[in-house]
């Protein structure tokens, strides 16, 4: 009897350990920041390692011809542009060349969100170019789902990927936190490069100490990685700002991809806040471990009574939780806290448990509600962007929780947008009608600081020329219960002044 | 006492029930996989003394009851599937004075591929469409306490059933002053009603594929998610061809006997392409979803049993669980000469017209080729064991 079934799922050749100075691992997905510094991580482990182009719009139109139908708009793009990495590098260096020395890894192994399906979608790129023996593997959460010696997750380049994100996302807050109050337009950007360029060198150079034990003691004991960031905060010493603008500060939430996403994916729809005046609060991916391990706590409380060693698997998992906000605050420490702490995840938890429960795993979950409320309450943001793709199954369901919440705080300024790739006037247009109202709440906020303190703009400016410190971009300004930086600038000179 | 036992009432097993439940009114939407695990709920109620006539289950899904009750509940943009939740839960709250409106958020789902597949999760969209559509009721004033109906959503993850009583004690211990044991002696009663009620469905599916194989009649598979059994969702197109004289099963309870496996799935087995007859990783690597792996398994079924000649792909608009396996179920089906058809982006109208068009096209293929198609996959399988019901 013949076997009847001829389709068979995608498996890629593996990569033997003899291959691995000759196949680059190309990657994506994540700002231009993170992807630099993950390369110096993978190359400090002795790997090639090439960032996928940067998204452009044609990559969605790309994406659109070549994998099924109703896909959402983050899966669209990603193919689409892992497509156009193949084809543009193939004119170039020929596809068997391209075939044979390079290999794709991704993210996967979601669960029920179709981020853990990503990957069958990529499959009928490569089947549709003809490229089905062109490798492309899983990283299952740090595990390779095929691994014959020329990939190894090891724990030094476990902590290297680690450090990479959270260096990233320490100087993504930074660039945001700067680029509006910039005095030298383009200095903040200028400076950004400078920025990563050290921390990439400085990963790529990063000293090889022990294999397991001794690789974690040193990396979470090492004064290497916040001494790095201690050269950087000097290149930022030198940018000057003027917090005196007043902007209306807006929080990023949304997708996974969307919400992290610089470029034409979301309508780079970060750098038009910033062109139409706001502050943007970026959303760290730092958040997300952290939701994870938190997650794996919770479901290990949940079914208690049927878990062996209990203390034990949960004090292990809080030692790994105090060890990884640590290590993120030593960092923030040496950037003089410019950065944002992570928000509390169990606080979000219970901000948003009314109205969504923690265990709805996919997407961000809870934390799309959590998130907004946390940010409005503790007035860190006059305004919250929840940035969800078109055919996005998770995000879709919290934007429609949010109407009970928004029926509790109907003064939280909400605005959901759709992102579909192709239409970007109707979304723009959109998050600006909420933009102007929280416009309309930073001047407010500033005119009521002023008042409160009974200083003037005038005042405060002949203060700063006598102390310089104060415009430095790394001076940090404390939060003074406003949401917008510049009423807190206005309360702090008056402390330092002895007016209130 | 024997006098006083006489207003005791008895649970199946012969249990006391604690306190009188009989004249508590329990609501249950009919949506999404209420669909396969309804059975379940009603197990579970009865046996903790809420009599059958007091359960009662929403209409269908229907344009009607989507406009009237659901209407300014819906603050999102879905598949219809989720959307159609508000018009089930305002037809319930307005219509069938109830003391609970139960509508569980079911995070992972009971399968018989449990074991061979990495997880048997729901949708990330089934049980968050609960917190989703609440909200539409909650926005301008609590809806239920207007109704002094209370809202209970628990938690159920039934690949852990374990848990189930655990979560649905928490649930439920203050609306029906329930005790934790009883809540455990109803979670299995329920999950028994379930299992009898698959177990009958598995063998009257058995019986109509018997029937076809002893007539040498084609039959037509219907691959799709379990809601789309619901008139609203999947605008009965099964029915269609039903109305054409072609026995129709649906994938969801094909038969999983062991002589039927190894007839069709032995050759795989033997030759190391898969560890058993549910392993599915030769054709779908991430088995993460209860819904899509029972489909990716019904079209590997669909491939090799030869009486089925044509598979009936149904899928709502933009259902995201779908989408990355529209390639796959396709190719496995047609691998086999086995036809295929879709009727994808369904929403809430009946697009009757085009339906019946396509109906007539697929009647005309399937009686032109079935025969061959026939002829083919049993010359494939020459060689192994016949089992009963399926030979000479």
């Amino acid at each position: 009897m013949e076997v009847v079934q001829e389709y068979r799922a995608y498996r890629p050749r593996p990569i033997k350990r003899e291959e691995r100075d000759k196949v680059t691992i190309v990657y994506g997905g994540l700002t231009w920041k993170h992807e630099r510094l993950i390369q110096g991580a993978l190359e400090n482990a002795g790997y090639k390692a090439e960032p996928l182009p940067q998204i452009e719009r044609r990559d969605l139109d790309i994406g659109k011809e070549l994998i099924d139908t109703g896909a959402c708009c983050p899966t669209t793009f990603t193919a689409g542009n892992l497509a156009r990495f193949l084809k543009e590098k193939s004119e170039k260096e020929g596809k068997d060349k391209v075939k044979e020395g390079y290999a794709f890894v991704t993210i996967g192994a979601c669960g029920p969100c179709r981020f853990g399906q990503y990957h069958e979608s990529y499959e009928r790129v490569l089947e549709n170019l003809d490229f089905k023996d062109f490798r492309m593997f899983l990283l299952d959460l740090l595990q390779m789902e095929q691994n014959e010696g020329g990939i190894e997750i090891t724990m030094p380049l476990t902590f290297g990927l680690i450090y990479s994100m959270f260096l990233g996302d320490l100087l993504t807050d930074m660039e945001y936190a700067t680029r509006p109050y910039e005095v030298v337009p383009g200095e903040t950007d200028r400076v950004l490069k400078d920025s990563i360029e050290l921390l990439y060198q400085r990963l790529k150079e990063r000293p090889q100490k022990g294999k397991k034990l001794g690789s974690l003691l040193w990396h979470v004991t090492t004064p290497y990685f916040a001494n790095a960031l201690k050269e950087v905060k000097e290149l930022w010493d030198g940018v000057e700002v003027d917090r005196l603008r007043v902007k209306p500060r807006v929080k990023i939430t949304g997708e996974f991809w969307l919400q992290t996403h610089e470029g034409d994916g979301n309508y780079n729809i970060k750098r038009w806040l910033e062109r139409e005046g706001a502050e943007v609060i970026p959303p760290p991916i730092a958040v997300w471990m952290d939701y994870l391990i938190y997650m794996s706590l919770w479901r290990m409380e949940e079914s208690r009574e049927f878990v062996e060693k209990l203390w034990l698997k949960k004090a292990v998992v809080k030692l790994l939780l105090g060890l990884y906000h640590y290590t993120y605050n030593r960092l923030r420490k040496a950037l003089n806290n410019i950065p944002n702490p992570l928000p509390p995840q169990e606080e979000l938890r219970k901000l948003a448990r009314p109205y969504f429960h923690h265990f709805l795993a996919g997407g961000e979950g809870f934390m799309l509600i959590g998130k907004a409320l946390y940010a409005h309450l503790n007035k860190h943001a006059h305004m919250i962007c929840e940035l969800s793709p078109y055919g996005c199954m998770p995000n879709t369901m919290s934007i429609g929780a949010m109407q009970a919440v928004l029926g509790k705080h109907p003064d939280l300024l909400y605005a959901p947008i759709e992102v579909k790739g192709d239409a970007e006037v109707h979304a723009l247009s959109r998050c600006q009608m909420i933009l102007t109202e929280a416009k309309k709440r930073a001047q407010r906020e500033f005119e009521e600081a002023l008042e409160r303190t009974g200083l003037t703009v005038e005042d405060i400016r002949n203060y700063e020329e006598d102390h310089p410190e104060l415009k430095r971009a790394t001076y940090k300004i404390p939060h003074y219960g406003y949401a917008g930086t510049s009423a807190n600038y206005v309360v702090h000179v008056a402390k330092l002044m002895g007016r209130i | 006492m024997p006098l006083l036992s006489i207003f005791r009432k008895k649970t199946a097993q012969g249990c006391d029930y604690r306190i009188d439940r009989s004249h508590i009114k329990v609501g249950i939407p009919k949506f999404l996989n209420v669909w396969s695990t309804h059975r379940f709920w009603i197990g579970f109620l009865k046996a903790l003394g809420i009599p059958a006539k007091n359960i009662v289950f929403s209409s269908d899904t229907s344009e009607e009851q989507y406009r009237e009750f659901g209407k300014g509940r819906i603050g999102m943009d879905s598949c219809y599937p989720v959307k159609a939740l508000a018009g089930h839960i305002g037809e319930l709250l307005t219509t069938k004075k109830l003391d609970i409106l139960l509508v569980p958020m079911i995070y992972s789902l009971p399968s018989f591929l449990k074991g061979h597949v990495m997880d048997t999760l729901s949708c990330t969209r089934v049980p968050m469409s609960v917190e989703n559509i609440k909200a539409g009721f909650l926005k301008e004033g609590n809806e239920f306490e207007k109704h002094g109906v209370k809202f209970l959503n628990p938690f159920v993850s039934f690949a852990e059933p374990h848990l189930l009583p655990k979560q649905l004690y928490e649930s439920l211990k203050e609306a029906l002053d329930v005790t934790y044991d009883e809540v455990e002696r109803a979670v299995r009663e329920g999950l028994e009603e379930l299992k009898r009620f698959d177990q009958k469905m598995r063998k009257k599916t058995r019986e109509i594929l018997e029937w076809c194989a002893q007539n040498n009649r084609p039959c037509i598979l219907i691959l799709a998610r379990p809601y789309h059994m619901d008139p609203g969702i999947g605008h009965e197109i099964d029915a269609e061809f039903q109305s054409l004289g072609y026995p129709v099963v649906w994938g969801q309870y094909l038969p999983t006997d062991e002589d039927l496996m190894d007839w069709l799935f032995g050759a795989d087995v033997e030759a190391g392409i898969i560890k058993s007859p549910f392993d599915i990783s030769d054709v779908w690597t991430s088995s993460y979803s209860s819904n899509t792996n029972e489909i990716i398994w019904g079209a590997k079924f669909a491939s090799r049993f030869p009486w089925i000649t044509a598979v009936v792909r149904l899928s709502s608009y933009e259902c995201g669980m779908d989408q990355p396996t529209y390639t796959p179920t396709q190719k496995i089906v047609e691998a086999s000469g086995t036809l295929y058809f879709k009727f994808g982006d369904l929403d809430e109208t009946k697009p009757s017209g085009s339906v019946k068009i396509r109906v007539e096209t697929i009647d005309y293929y399937v009686k032109k080729y079935s025969p061959r198609i026939i002829e083919r996959k049993l010359k494939r399988l020459e060689g192994r064991r016949v089992p009963g019901g399926f030979g000479e």
